[in-house]
């Protein structure tokens, strides 16, 4: 990706053009911190030195576990580390993986077991969670009604309530009404809505002039139709950077899993990761190579949908 | 008619696109709403239908809120001051008093084998991380946001580590951390434990050192983001009118730059406090039993030893009113200690 000073905005369109909103781009506006004169040679080879040393520290522990994952479990503990393992490059470490699994009654190796179940968990929340949300925020954002403020004040607050504090009772209550080892506490709470998601999305319906909205009025449109056929296709990018934002942390929870699941059929990718690390604690090249195959997928994503992630957490972050 | 709309939609994707990228787009464009609003709204026509339709689309996440938050909510603190027995039967319940409370805070508990003030503890020294990587990142971020090439790529690069499951990154720096075949005392060129190698994960003192690490490593590319974002809104002739007036690099960086974004420091500070005294996730995975003389054992890993390894509610629910209270003071003087140095426009 390049930088995107020049992201062109669809300002020029022509009338009656249908256009697809461009996808969110992270727009940056020409290098603001530059002083008046032009940075010295030194300073700019100091810059890329710092930026390009952090680079290197960000990516060669990545380069240390990919090769690792290739190597026998001896090479792999061996104290003199190598790039090129003395007994040669092999898919041991892959093969375990791909075929361990936790109790002899599973069909699926655990990993790939753990890969579906956490998509079975955390689709349908983040999905139905992104149109409830964004029902709610279209509410807020473009209809009137009597307990707006207050309702809204009540759902910031809710934001400010640390979850970890709820564990308990939740517990409890997901016990009482036989909810453990089941996903539902991990999938239903998240279908009503993240208030994160409403204050992000309400943000972004008040920039839909409300001329647009009547005219569909006139149209015949229902509150509903509104918001299907205006509202969701012109946040399509915004959708994305909040699903993906939701998909994100269903994907890498640990804690939730860790206490609701406690069937190794059920067990999440994270939880069956962690158990496989924990199962070959001397055999390094299979953990390693589990732990590149639980973040191949998310970096795939990662690095297709980079400028939606990017431009969802700068929004939701700053906008207080 | 059809043509107005998509003329309209044109238009909107104008508007729209800057939105989620643009993060002040969204306070421009409304006052531009609030202007149009009562021109082109009819007052009273549909009135009752929208109050309905407001009020119901508005309260899905309220009522989702209040079953699975509110209720829970009543609940912790309710069962604070209940005897469960062993188990999670709310039926068995006992009114217990206080006792749960004394039972906390007397003694070194038997069975998770630290106090909860230890565990305060322990989940302070863990967090100084967020500290540390919220310096470090303003520090990248300002690098970034001067006159350089390739911005979007450094970035995406720094981001790699918030997309990567905590699980995974505690896992394989355990293995980089391993004293006797880790790289890192390889690199340090000593692996021999018993012989002076430094010992980064069964060192109860290291051990915080090597939890700081990773915490650091993983938690800074948030901050980068949302620093290098509210860098490119510092005003501009701000910083020429000081140089006009012959302020070097230093003050120019904290007289002008670092107060003007003191909002996103304060988000960044609060969140990453209430962040941080939730910990869980590291320690648990890097050695569940709690690490060296229970160094990993954190507000929230003690709560979960109490909750399901030894299903003793009443204790764990005391256990969060403390948590609950730690975050409501440390927020509280966080906010009136930003009165001084957060400057909002």
């Amino acid at each position: 990706m390049t930088d995107r000073t020049e992201m062109p905005v669809a300002e020029e369109s022509l009338p009656g053009e249908r256009q697809t909103p461009p996808a969110a781009p992270v727009k940056e506006r020409a290098p603001k911190m530059r002083s008046g004169k032009t940075m010295n040679t030194v300073t700019k080879t100091v810059i890329y030195a710092i930026l390009a040393l952090y680079a290197l520290v960000i990516i060669f522990p990545f380069l240390i576990v990919i090769i690792t994952s290739f190597k026998t479990w001896q090479d792999a503990v061996s104290s003199e580390f190598s790039w090129v393992p003395p007994m040669g490059f092999t898919l041991e470490g892959y093969q375990e993986v791909f075929t361990y699994k936790a109790s002899s009654d599973s069909t699926l190796p655990s990993l790939v077991n753990g890969f579906i179940n956490t998509l079975l968990y955390v689709l349908p929340p983040t999905i139905l969670g992104l149109l409830t949300s964004s029902i709610s925020a279209y509410a807020f954002s473009k209809l009137r009604f009597r307990s707006k403020k207050w309702m809204y004040s009540l759902l910031l607050g809710t934001m400010m309530i640390p979850g970890t504090i709820m564990i308990v009772p939740q517990y409890v209550i997901y016990d009482s009404i036989g909810w453990i080892n089941t996903p539902l506490p991990l999938m239903i709470p998240g279908m009503f809505g993240a208030a994160a998601c409403v204050f992000f999305m309400r943000q972004f319906y008040s920039g839909i002039p409300d001329s647009l909205i009547e005219a569909s009025k006139l149209d015949g449109l229902g509150y509903f139709g509104i918001f299907f056929r205006i509202m969701v296709p012109l946040a399509v990018p915004a959708l994305l950077a909040q699903g993906l934002l939701g998909f994100i942390g269903g994907y890498n929870d640990y804690l939730g899993p860790l206490l609701y699941l406690h069937e190794d059929r059920l067990h999440t990718l994270q939880v069956a990761l962690n158990n496989i690390a924990d199962t070959y604690e001397r055999r390094s090249n299979v953990v390693m190579a589990a732990s590149i195959v639980a973040l191949v997928p998310m970096l795939t994503v990662y690095f297709f949908t980079q400028r939606y992630f990017i431009s969802g957490i700068v929004s939701s972050g700053l906008k207080d | 008619m059809e043509r107005e709309i998509a003329e309209n939609a044109a238009d909107m994707t104008a508007i729209g696109a800057n939105v989620p990228a643009e993060f002040d787009a969204a306070t421009e464009a409304e006052p531009v709403l609030t202007k149009q609003a009562p021109a082109n709204r009819p007052k009273k026509r549909r009135i009752d239908i929208e109050e309905i339709y407001g009020t119901l689309f508005a309260a899905i996440p309220l009522i989702g809120f209040c079953i699975f938050g509110l209720v829970p909510l009543i609940l912790a603190f309710a069962m604070a001051f209940l005897d469960m027995g062993t188990g999670w039967d709310i039926a068995e319940a006992e009114w217990a008093g206080f006792d749960n409370f004394v039972y906390l805070f007397s003694t070194a508990s038997d069975e998770v084998g630290i106090s909860i003030f230890e565990a305060i503890g322990n989940t302070l020294i863990l967090g100084i991380s967020t500290f540390i990587s919220q310096i470090l990142a303003l520090g990248i971020a300002y690098l970034l946001s001067r006159d350089i090439k390739g911005r979007g790529i450094w970035r995406i690069i720094y981001f790699i580590p918030y997309v990567c499951s905590v699980v995974a990154i505690t896992i394989m720096w355990r293995y980089m951390f391993n004293p006797s075949y880790g790289i890192i005392n390889q690199f340090l060129g000593n692996t021999d434990i018993t012989n002076g190698a430094i010992d980064w994960t069964d060192d109860p003192a290291m051990f915080y050192v090597t939890i700081n690490i990773i915490s650091i490593w993983s938690g800074m590319g948030y901050g980068i983001l949302l620093y290098t974002a509210a860098l490119t809104n510092v005003n501009q002739s701000a910083i020429e009118a000081a140089e006009i007036d012959g302020a070097g690099a230093f003050t120019k960086f904290f007289r002008i730059v670092l107060p003007s974004i003191s909002p996103t420091t304060f988000y960044l500070l609060i969140m990453g406090v209430i962040g941080m005294l939730q910990s869980f996730t590291i320690t648990n995975v890097f050695d569940s039993s709690g690490g060296p003389d229970k160094h990993g054992i954190t507000i929230v890993f003690f709560m979960y030893q109490y909750l399901y390894d030894w299903q003793n509610v009443g204790v764990a629910s005391a256990a969060s009113w403390v948590l609950a209270a730690l975050i409501l003071i440390v927020t509280l003087i966080q906010f009136i200690g930003s009165r001084r140095w957060v400057k909002y426009d």
